[in-house]
């Protein structure tokens, strides 16, 4: 058995088969098909599904043949080769045999131009012999086309091929169905046969050949609808020999249409007789009705047993019954479920029973109490009666001696008090009122031991209250009084056994409620617990207890009412709740972000707090510090961190103040404003511990070696010595400082009125500060063009950052990696020895191997390379993504998520990102790298995206997108002079925050860098370091404010000249 | 040879209407002797083009070139400078001219003034056939020198589908089929029974399936 | 420019044409230009004097087996036929140019293809 296919069964059982054909149609109704299928059943061993016959668009055949087996009919699947490769239809192949089609019928197809689409590109990868070959492959070699191993649930299919015996040339035709059956064909269904003779020539070729042995052979035949039809096909259909006989029959004939049948039986029973034939086809083409006609008398309507047509997709009916069975499960399950609740509901209402015996037992036992408190204070009474005269007896006796009362007794004292204060309350007798408040202490007690909340106590105490009033036999509307508790008042009365007193007017006005049948004492019952737990502002209770006393009596007014006040109540308590939580926000804290959670929110700011705190305690700000950590410990009272700092910023004594530097000072700042030398000498002030930190308490540095050069040089980025090997062009390291013996440009100017060469600015740049503590830069704040100091402020020098990868690099030229080839493995340790060889001020960490187009390391794997360098060094941190906005984005966020309570930037930003994570640097308080091409509306308008996003433009740096020196530097620069402009002559504030340069890995791709040193163009590293300074300074020319650089000389270089010109 | 045709003359108006200055360049390989593009066929084409014109109220200035061939750079190197002053060459050469003028001359607006149709052969003055599909796996020996590929409306490898009929295709009557052709070839040669094998499933790589194509030979290579 | 063009073999038309005009048996308008043989006639000259302004062009040539070029006219035939086409493919008539053929010497035919194609413009 090649597939265990009904139709196979039969032919390998002996008995002549018969196949019909169904044709699926032109559209998507599946009915069409499932009424073919019908007509046929039953009358046929196996239908073909035709495939796109004669290349006219229909439903497909492999979705047609999946209809017919619904309906119970094999379908035997034809296949062409002209609408798909061997990808698609060994695809279609693969899925028709998980489908449960058995039989595939290999054919090449009839050309398209005969179709509907005569356009159509013809694909005919292959033709059928090829697709026998490789259907076989498939099933026998379990190999797909290309040779691969199919390693499961091979296709298994019974194969079939067309042959026409009356094409030319015609001895050729049993040698190619020769080849079929070669190739794989397991049976071959014919052509129309009417020309019975040449088709009894063909199968004895056919015999001679053995083919008949090798495969079942199958006679087409086709009954004539009409004599029109049968001319036509004589005609115009190319290989069909319809012969003159057939049309003579049909001329003659009285009813065509019983003519036809019968030519087709008699056709049948010819071929019959012919040896080698194993069975028909019976193409009734549009005339299914024709085939149980035909079946019927060529005496072939005794069909086998059908074996193995199953169905994998179910028909609807046996859709219908698999809902139904569902449906019937659900049920089953549902009232299982019901069933369970309602056992649970019987359980709670026993508990709530013994809990009420409970109450009861606890009531009596107060009563209990409540006798002996009575008879306390009849005791008492006695008592303060006996005083009293004894008090009346010594009055009298001292009447005349005027000596001092005696002190009465403690209790008497009370009792008399106690006493006074019942009768000021007024509505209850003394004696009640001292019985109620003995209720209350016993209560009270009561609480306590069964760990009441204050809720339910209240709820208990009210209730009992009420029994008590009611026992009593005191007015309603007292109790009302008592309990404070409209809605006890309403519905006291019936909660007591007793009638109600004519105190309800509602009641009295409806007398025929009156009459209804009681209300279930239960339902009274658990309202009025509503209604008591709804006073004591248990709503959730109230609301759950007059649910259950609906669920009794679904009509209870009182219940209804009170479980919409409830409602109510419930929904303002959390409104009320959510507004001060809200407002409570807003008072404290900035608004928290939709995606962060409140409460990470809340911890996220105790740590800044506390990191602001302890940065003002390292500056010796004690009275901020106080403050920060007191903020912290607001949010949270036991973060230990923030205690340890506010008793450190309490005592204050012990933390160093350092001297400030003069030095320092003059050399950083020799603009004359005031303000300024105040900032910078804080400045120096904080960079000052640090360093002598470094030097005298730490042990060592990283590298002992380092230690004196730190100590000959305050101004690292100038004079520190390198370790790494010197370029042989360009020497030292070391940049001298420009001369300065210039005199200072009034001196200069003397004489000329200063409108002439002053053009002061109306605008100002934000101030951006990125790091933390004492290394923090900030950058921007200028009132005044680049370096023009003499029209305005330059409160901060322009900087430098120096790039750090976070995986080796792979192009950078020789003459600079030569500087980091120690380190260039490790990005925490090419970070430390930037800073504490080069003196950088600030490190921006290129994220390049993140790249989803290069090396696409993973977001997690660089946020821990990220966390490194961010712990190794304690100068600002730029972290600069790889460039792919949604990369960047994962990557950043991964990274922020592990630095704590870092202030790093980030970027770049761009329009694709800005929203994610100017939300992420939002609430992280980071500044960001707002990137744009190269353009000034651009630049504005992302800046203007993130201002409305929430952060605020002096958390911002623009990058303009910058081009190095020889690569479009002056398109840069005219851009950058641009947005400098608008900032500060037209007060264009939204494009006022700082620029950032990252240019060294402009310069350091040039080709001028990578080019070898020759004689022409000089030395390579002279060559890049002056490319890479030279882009810097014409950048800071037009405005940058910071840079992203790589040479360390050409950072120097840099340096030195800001520090020359300002 | 490579068979072109001119194409319509109303598309050919259609793509020049904005073209005031308009240089036609025949070629004298393939499409001249298939009487497509050779110096005529410029001349024809240019008169056309200038009636055409006229009648729809334009203006054109035409001027008229032709190189020795359109797929060798020696030939197309003028062009760059030439063509750079009209606002639009209009090539006669095959597909591969006006590829190679719009790869080698960035300066040069080129316009197709042909239909590449097929590899053919000169069956007799004005008629061409298609002999050949470039497909890249010649199996011409094993079927007498007849392509069933080019030829086959089907390309069929196994012998003639059922459409055959009086050694004609189905497609249609002028078509022959050249299975019956190869069939009677190999027959005559004594050589049918070659016809038994089984010929595999082909690898279309080599017919562009697998990219663009391209030829090298080591030893010519400069 | 004349509205009527027409090509002519020497061998044809042995009158003036100026006569044939005074006589009133040619159009006012007609031009013809006399060629060696129309074999040498190409299909842009046709094309041509259609641009020019003419609204119908005639060839008449050597009876196709007499032709002094022994083909020349026929292949003038041929170029006629394929003007014709594109003609028909710039939208406009194809009769508008025809070829005639006519005996040596003969300046009837030449006359009857004039009225013919004035009678078509």
């Amino acid at each position: 058995m090649m597939s265990g296919s009904n139709l196979e069964n039969v032919l390998r059982s002996g008995t002549f088969a018969v196949t019909g054909e169904l044709g699926p149609p032109k559209s998507g109704d599946m009915e069409v098909v499932r009424k073919k299928a019908r007509i046929l059943k039953g009358h046929v061993d196996a239908v073909n599904i035709t495939d796109c016959q004669t290349a006219i668009v229909r439903m497909s055949s492999l979705t047609a043949g999946l209809i017919a087996l619904s309906e119970g009919v094999e379908p035997v699947m034809q296949m062409t080769c002209r609408d798909r490769n061997r990808i698609g239809m060994q695809a279609d192949i693969l899925g028709a045999s998980a489908l449960g089609i058995k039989n595939l019928l290999c054919l090449t197809g009839d050309h398209q131009k005969f179709g509907n689409h005569p356009q159509a590109k013809g694909v005919f990868d292959m033709d059928s012999i090829q697709l026998l070959q490789m259907v076989k492959g498939m099933r026998d070699e379990k190999r797909f086309q290309c040779g691969e191993e199919i390693k499961k649930a091979e296709p298994r299919l019974f194969l079939g091929c067309a042959a026409n015996p009356f094409a030319d040339p015609f001895e050729f035709r049993p040698v190619r169905l020769a080849k079929k059956v070669e190739a794989g064909a397991d049976f071959v269904q014919t052509q129309i046969i009417y020309n019975v003779e040449k088709f009894k020539k063909f199968m004895e070729i056919a015999r001679d050949l053995g083919i008949h042995e090798k495969c079942f052979i199958l006679a087409g035949v086709t009954p004539p609808k009409s004599l029109g039809m049968a001319r036509y096909m004589k005609k115009f259909v190319p290989g069909l020999d319809v012969t003159d006989d057939v049309i003579q029959r049909l001329q003659d004939a009285k009813d065509q249409k019983e003519e036809g049948i019968d030519i087709c039986v008699d056709i049948i029973k010819q071929v019959q007789d012919i040896p080698g034939v194993s069975g028909v086809h019976v193409m009734a083409i549009e005339w299914e009705e024709a085939v149980p006609e035909i079946v019927k008398r060529a005496g072939l309507s005794q069909r086998p047993e059908p074996k193995g047509i199953e169905p994998v997709l179910s028909s609807s009916g046996a859709i219908d019954e698999a809902v139904e069975k569902a449906r019937r499960e659900a049920r089953l399950e549902l009232e299982g479920e019901l069933k369970k609740v309602k056992a649970e509901a019987d359980a709670s209402r026993d508990l709530l029973a013994k809990e009420k015996e409970k109450v009861a037992s606890e009531i009596s036992g107060l009563k209990k109490q409540v006798e002996e408190a009575k008879s306390m204070v009849s005791r008492k009474e006695a008592e303060i009666q006996k005083l009293t005269e004894e008090l009346q007896k010594a009055k009298e006796a001292v009447s005349g001696t005027a000596a001092p009362a005696p002190v009465a007794s403690k209790e008497a004292v009370a009792g008399v008090q106690e006493a006074t204060v019942t009768v000021s309350s007024g509505a209850l007798s003394a004696r009640e009122q001292q019985v109620l408040s003995s209720l209350n202490k016993g209560l009270v007690a009561l609480k306590e031991v069964l760990g009441l909340n204050d809720a339910q106590f209240e709820a208990m105490r009210r209730f009992l209250e009420a029994e008590f009033m009611l026992q009593l036999g005191t007015a309603v509307r007292e109790t009302a009084q008592v309990t404070e508790a409209p809605q006890v008042q309403a519905e006291a009365p019936p909660a007591a056994v007793t009638p109600a007193p004519a105190a309800e007017p509602v009641e009295e006005e409806r007398p025929a409620e009156e009459e209804k049948p009681q209300r279930p004492k239960e339902v009274v019952n658990l309202v009025a617990q509503g209604n008591v737990a709804l006073h004591a502002k248990d709503f959730k209770k109230a609301v759950e207890l007059f649910k259950k006393a609906l669920e009794i009596s679904p009509e209870d007014e009182k219940a209804k009412e009170g479980l919409e006040e409830a409602r109510k109540a419930l929904l303002e308590e959390k409104e009320a709740a959510d507004k001060a939580v809200k407002i409570k926000e807003v008072e404290g804290l900035p608004p928290c972000p939709d995606e962060i959670d409140p409460d990470e929110w809340k911890r996220k700011w105790v740590v800044r707090f506390t990191a602001r705190g302890n940065v003002a305690l390292m500056k010796g700000d004690f009275e901020t510090a106080k403050k920060e950590f007191q903020k912290a410990l607001d949010l949270d009272p036991d973060y230990e961190k923030a205690k340890d700092g506010l008793a450190r910023a309490e005592k204050g004594e012990d933390i160093f103040i350092p001297d400030v530097k003069p030095g320092e000072v003059e050399a950083a700042a020799p603009a004359p404003e005031e303000k300024k030398i105040e900032k910078e000498a804080a400045e120096a002030k904080e960079e000052k511990p640090a360093k002598e930190e470094a030097v005298q308490e730490k042990p060592a540095p990283p590298e002992e070696a380092k230690e004196e050069a730190v100590k000959e040089a305050p101004k690292p980025k100038a004079k520190v010595e390198i370790s790494a090997p010197a370029g042989e062009g360009v020497g030292e390291l070391e940049v001298a400082p420009l001369p300065k013996d210039e005199p200072p440009l009034e001196e200069r100017a003397k004489g000329i009125p200063e409108e002439v060469y002053k053009e002061p600015c109306t605008g100002v740049i934000q101030s951006v500060t990125i790091g933390d503590g004492d290394k923090a830069i900030t950058v921007g704040g200028e009132t005044a063009l680049p370096f023009h100091a003499f029209e305005g402020e330059i409160p901060n020098l322009p900087r430098t950052a120096f790039e750090v990868l976070d995986s080796p690099p792979e192009e950078w030229p020789e003459v600079l990696l030569k500087y980091y080839s120690d380190v260039v493995n490790d990005s925490a340790a090419w970070a430390r020895k930037c800073v504490n060889e080069f003196g950088a001020q600030a490190i921006c960490l290129s994220l390049d191997s993140t790249d989803p187009n290069g090396a696409n390391v993973s977001s997690a794997d660089a946020a821990q390379v990220a966390k490194k360098v961010i712990e190794a060094v304690d100068v600002p941190i730029i972290l600069w993504g790889c460039g792919n906005a949604e990369k960047d984005t994962e990557t950043l966020r991964e990274i922020t998520g592990l630095v704590e309570n870092r202030n790093v930037c980030i970027g770049p930003l761009t329009d694709a990102n800005y929203r994610t994570l100017g939300a992420t640097a939002m609430a992280f308080q980071y500044p960001v790298v707002a990137s744009t091409p190269i353009d000034v509306n651009l630049a504005k308008q992302l800046n203007i995206l993130l201002e409305n996003l929430g952060v605020h433009l002096d958390h911002i740096l623009m990058d303009p997108s910058i081009g190095a020196v020889g690569y479009g530097l002056e398109y840069t620069y005219s851009v950058m002079e641009r947005i400098r402009l608008a900032a500060l002559t037209q007060q264009d504030e939204k494009l006022s925050p700082p620029i950032i340069c990252n240019l060294g890995r402009e310069v350091w791709k040039a080709k001028e860098t990578r080019l070898p040193t020759d004689a022409e163009l000089g030395d390579q590293e002279k060559r890049g370091v002056l490319m890479e300074a030279i882009t810097a300074s014409t950048l800071l020319l037009a405005g940058g404010e910071l840079t992203v650089m790589r040479h360390p000389k050409a950072i120097n270089l840099t340096n030195v000249l800001v520090e020359g010109m300002l | 040879m490579i068979i072109a045709e001119r194409k319509p003359m109303k598309e050919l108006l259609e793509m020049v209407s904005d073209v005031k200055r308009l240089l036609i360049v025949g070629c004298r390989g393939c499409v001249a002797v298939c009487s497509a593009g050779g110096d005529k066929e410029v001349s024809i084409l240019s008169a056309a083009l200038r009636l055409g014109v006229k009648r729809a109220g334009g203006e054109i200035d035409i001027h008229e070139d032709t190189l020795v061939r359109q797929c060798d750079p020696e030939y197309i190197e003028p062009l760059n400078d030439k063509g750079a002053k009209y606002d639009a060459v209009l090539s006669m050469a095959c597909g591969v001219g006006v590829n190679f003028v719009a790869d080698r001359c960035p300066d040069v607006n080129v316009l197709p003034a042909l239909n590449t149709t097929f590899y053919g052969a000169n069956l007799s003055s004005g008629e061409w056939k298609e002999m050949c599909a470039g497909c890249g796996a010649c199996v011409l020996h094993l079927t007498g020198g007849l392509c069933p590929v080019a030829r086959c409306a089907k390309s069929l490898s196994n012998g003639p589908c059922g459409g055959s009929q009086g050694g004609r295709c189905e497609i249609n009557p002028d078509v022959d089929c050249i299975w019956q052709q190869i069939y009677d070839k190999l027959s005559s040669m004594n050589r049918k029974e070659e016809l038994r094998q089984i010929m595999p499933i082909r690898d279309w790589t080599t017919a562009g399936h697998g990219g663009p194509r391209r030829r090298i030979r080591e030893d010519l290579l400069p | 420019m004349s509205k009527i063009k027409g090509f002519c073999c020497n061998y044809t038309l042995s009158v003036e044409v100026d006569a044939l005009k005074e006589e009133g048996l040619v159009p006012e308008d007609l031009e013809i230009e006399r060629l060696p043989c129309t074999g040498r006639l190409e299909v842009p000259e046709i094309l041509d004097a259609f641009t020019k302004g003419a609204e119908a062009v005639f060839v008449v040539g050597c009876q196709v087996d007499k032709c002094h070029n022994l083909s020349g006219s026929y292949r003038a035939s041929k170029r006629v036929k394929y003007a014709k086409k594109i003609l028909e493919e710039l939208d406009m008539n194809p009769d508008l140019v025809e070829m005639f053929f006519a005996g040596r010497g003969e300046t009837e035919p030449v006359v009857e293809a004039a009225r013919t194609m004035a009678s078509r413009a």
